[in-house]
């Protein structure tokens, strides 16, 4: 019978055609048009699935960009502040200090960006003199470190070769400013085991930072912000004390600490041939350095508030200049892109490996303050998402059973008119997504607008917009607002034409 | 009349619609009562009764909105009462042209969206056609307005448009020009008339003394029981007969009920027995 070719148009009345169509209408733009119809034509109840699925919305992209933004930028801006990780080398009692090879830090590092991305910095401590005090003096790659700790304050420059960064505290006891030349001599000495040569700056200068480890840490927490990193029981100046040659200053090329042998090797305190490769250095000049000392410049000035202002920072070079010899590095500092148990478990899958030779332990910046708002925030998120969801669910499936209930006859005719029960409830089931999609949209931005103003105002963050976050929570909306209207349009296409086309 | 006759005698033949001792009861309420009636294709029929006579009862059963609770209803050779909902919605819409008393147009679509919704839900939306047919019941200047901003007539003769859209077998009208002044009810009949000259069979609910003389046959019920039948049109009875065709009638015990083989004469109601409010329904 549908297929039946039609007789109304040919017959009566006019047959020219109506001027001034455009778009030729089809099934789908009738769709569209009904949609139309039913939502700008009528308004009212409307817009209060308008309106719930906006609060609902609104409500739920500000929570989750404040509960998951906030956090997450303290995460970072925390690895901003230095490492995370710290990897330093197992020193075996009555070895020598040899450090952490090139080709183990490789190696450690490899197996840290196996999990996840990180940034890394080694460290070479040597205990040196000024002026006949005894300070602590760190080989370092510049680019390395700054990379790492974007926090440090610089007056004037990084070091390079033949020029060194002074520590801020140091620098002022010692009346440095850039461009001044400082004497830096070598004593083999203080740096053999059990020397105590470095006079507090090897003791607290390095543990005085605002952290602490998550590994069996006894928790250091003086709150310096934005010190350096620090584990408990093997940090660096602990190291120092390890350092065993009892050859003190022969001078000459004894290479008291580092040319002995891995500490599996070679017991500590006979001088064996070099190792890793490394070879003395100029040996005149070393000499010179330990006995007259070496003239640097100071190229700039650090100021970190923590125990890097007692330490003087010298290129690799320049280091191993002055030591007279080439060795490991004592520190590997790494700044990885997780957190929480991910990095517990690389630092447990690097200490799992004893044959390296080296020790991971985790460091944390948190607060416990900073920890107890995170777990808040996300506690308090989940909890208001979900009432919030609730109450959104509840909104637009009322509205939608009274818009329905509303449209009782309207839905009887389309159904007289042959609609079936899918036709009637495609309609429905636009519509709310419709009210869903706007609700959403405009809920969005309010919700950014709030999330914004709240991240000022109580947090003193900014706040980015999150195009995903966006995207997720308009499709959310969208799809709550259909679900929402399962019941509500089932009733509508279980609705008897007869019942309502009935003289009432 | 004469100029339809020659059409009526070719149509006549098949029987369009048969009811077979068809009742719809409802508690105690015997809202339709044992009713016999068949109609030929292109008959023009008018169904006349007091309110609550069970017109609306049987126009919802033609109309393959309700199912009887005794009795089988065949349409085109089909039985209703075996069809289920999307068949009858199938049934409903490619046979079948509904007007009713309250116009009920959609209130948010214009007059050309309200014919076209039509189209819609039987096949493929055409806008030419739709304005051809809002021409066709004189409302081409008002097509793009919507219900609330039409006249009563100009929202029937809408409805009108809607129902001969989709070139039905069959129109149902309840009431149709129930609520209209005497112009626009001319208007609706001449419409009808056209229709029917097609040879599209009608069946018109009505209270009008007028609109049912316009038909061929007409019936009387009464309290759901068939109570009278008339002829209007000789020829058309003549040719009905010639085709097999039997008078109307009712099973019903009641006293009343016209159940021989000879149809029984009535007195067409008056104009007064209307009982349209003559209020549109409105929707909220």
């Amino acid at each position: 019978m549908a297929g039946e070719p039609k007789r109304g148009s040919t017959t009566g009345g006019r047959s020219d055609k109506p001027a001034g169509r455009h778009a030729p209408m089809t099934n789908t733009r009738m769709f569209l048009t009904m949609l139309f119809g039913a939502i700008f034509r009528r308004r009212g109840r409307a817009s209060m699935a308008v309106v719930a699925s906006m609060v609902g919305a609104a409500t739920l992209f500000c929570l989750a960009a404040v509960c998951l933004e906030v956090p997450r930028q303290m995460n970072q801006e925390m690895r901003a502040y230095g490492a995370n990780l710290v990897v330093t080398p197992i020193q075996q009692p009555g070895q020598s200090r040899q450090g952490i090879d090139p080709a183990m830090v490789s190696h450690t590092t490899e197996m840290v960006t196996a999990k996840a991305s990180a940034k890394h910095a080694t460290y070479r401590y040597e205990s040196v003199r000024v002026n006949a005090g005894s300070h602590m003096m760190a080989g370092i790659d510049a680019d390395q470190v700054h990379q790492l700790n974007h926090h440090w304050n610089v007056d004037g420059q990084w070091p390079k070769d033949g020029s060194v960064m002074v520590g801020r505290d140091l620098a002022d006891s010692l009346g440095l400013k850039p461009g001044r030349r400082i004497t830096i001599s070598y004593r083999a000495s203080d740096n053999a085991e059990g020397a105590t040569g470095t006079e507090g700056v090897s003791g607290a200068g390095r543990t005085g930072g605002g952290q602490s480890t998550q590994e069996g840490s006894t928790g250091r927490s003086n709150h310096v912000h934005g010190s350096a990193t620090m584990s408990d029981d093997a940090g660096r100046p602990g190291q120092l004390h390890h350092a065993g040659n009892p050859s003190g200053q022969s001078g000459s090329q004894t290479q008291p600490v580092v040319l002995t042998a891995r500490p599996a090797q070679a017991d500590a305190s006979s001088p064996a041939g070099p190792t890793m490769g490394s070879a003395p250095v100029d040996g005149s000049i070393a000499q010179d350095a330990q006995e007259k000392g070496m003239e640097l410049r100071v190229g700039g000035i650090v100021d970190t508030g923590g125990s890097e202002d007692q330490i003087i920072y010298s290129s690799m070079h320049d280091i191993e200049a002055l030591t007279g010899f080439k060795r490991g590095s004592d520190v590997i500092e790494y700044s990885v892109n997780t957190m929480g148990p991910n990095l517990t478990a690389i630092a447990r899958s690097i200490n799992d490996m004893t044959s390296m030779g080296v020790k991971a332990q985790t460091v944390t910046r948190i607060t416990s303050g900073d920890t107890h708002t995170i777990a808040m925030l996300q506690t308090l998120f989940w909890l208001v998402s979900i009432v919030v969801l609730v109450l959104t669910f509840v909104g637009v499936g009322t509205t939608m059973a009274s818009i329905v209930s509303q449209r009782r006859s309207e839905i009887g005719l389309r159904k007289a008119l042959g609609a079936t029960s899918g036709s009637i409830g495609a309609e429905f089931y636009a519509e709310s997504a419709f009210y869903g999609l706007l609700g959403g949209l405009i809920g969005t931005v309010l919700g950014y607008i709030f999330a914004r103003l709240l991240c000022t105002s109580v947090f003193q963050r900014s706040l980015g917009f999150n195009w995903w976050l966006a995207l997720a929570s308009v499709l959310l909306s969208t799809i709550i607002s259909v679900v929402a209207s399962i019941r509500p349009v089932r009733r509508a296409s279980r609705i008897d034409p007869a019942l309502v086309l009935r003289e009432e | 009349m004469e100029d339809h006759e020659t059409v009526q005698e070719e149509k006549s033949g098949a029987m369009l619609l048969d009811l077979d001792h068809v009742s719809k009861i409802y508690g105690d309420l015997h809202a339709l009562d044992d009713l016999n009636l068949s109609i030929p294709q292109g008959q023009w029929l008018a169904v006349v009764g007091s309110s609550g006579s069970g017109k609306t009862t049987l126009m919802n059963i033609l109309g393959c909105m309700d199912t009887p609770s005794s009795g089988s209803v065949r349409l085109e050779g089909r039985t209703l009462e075996d069809l289920n909902p999307s068949q009858l919605a199938d049934v409903r819409k490619n046979v079948i042209g509904l007007v009713f008393q309250k116009f009920y147009l959609v209130p948010h679509l214009t007059a050309i969206e309200n014919v076209m919704v039509a189209q819609y839900y039987h096949s493929v939306v055409d806008e030419e056609q739709a304005m051809q047919a809002l021409d066709r019941v004189g409302l081409a200047d008002r097509a793009r307005h919507l219900p609330s901003q039409l006249s009563g007539g100009e929202q029937q003769r809408v409805c009108v448009a809607r129902a001969l859209i989709n070139d039905p077998k069959l129109i149902l009208a309840d009431e149709p020009t129930g609520n209209l002044d005497e112009t626009n009810e001319k208007i609706v009949l001449d419409l009808f008339r056209q229709l029917h000259d097609q040879g599209t069979s009608l069946i018109v609910v009505t209270h009008d003394a007028l609109v049912a003389s316009c038909a061929q046959r007409e019936i009387m019920l009464n309290h759901g029981v068939l109570v009278g039948e008339q002829w209007n049109d000789e020829d058309a009875r003549r040719a009905y007969e010639e085709a097999g065709g039997r008078p109307a009638f009712s099973g019903s015990a009641g006293k009343e009920a016209q159940s021989g083989d000879v149809p029984v004469g009535f007195q067409d109601p008056t104009k007064a027995a209307k009982t349209g409010d003559g209020n549109r329904m409105e929707w909220q």
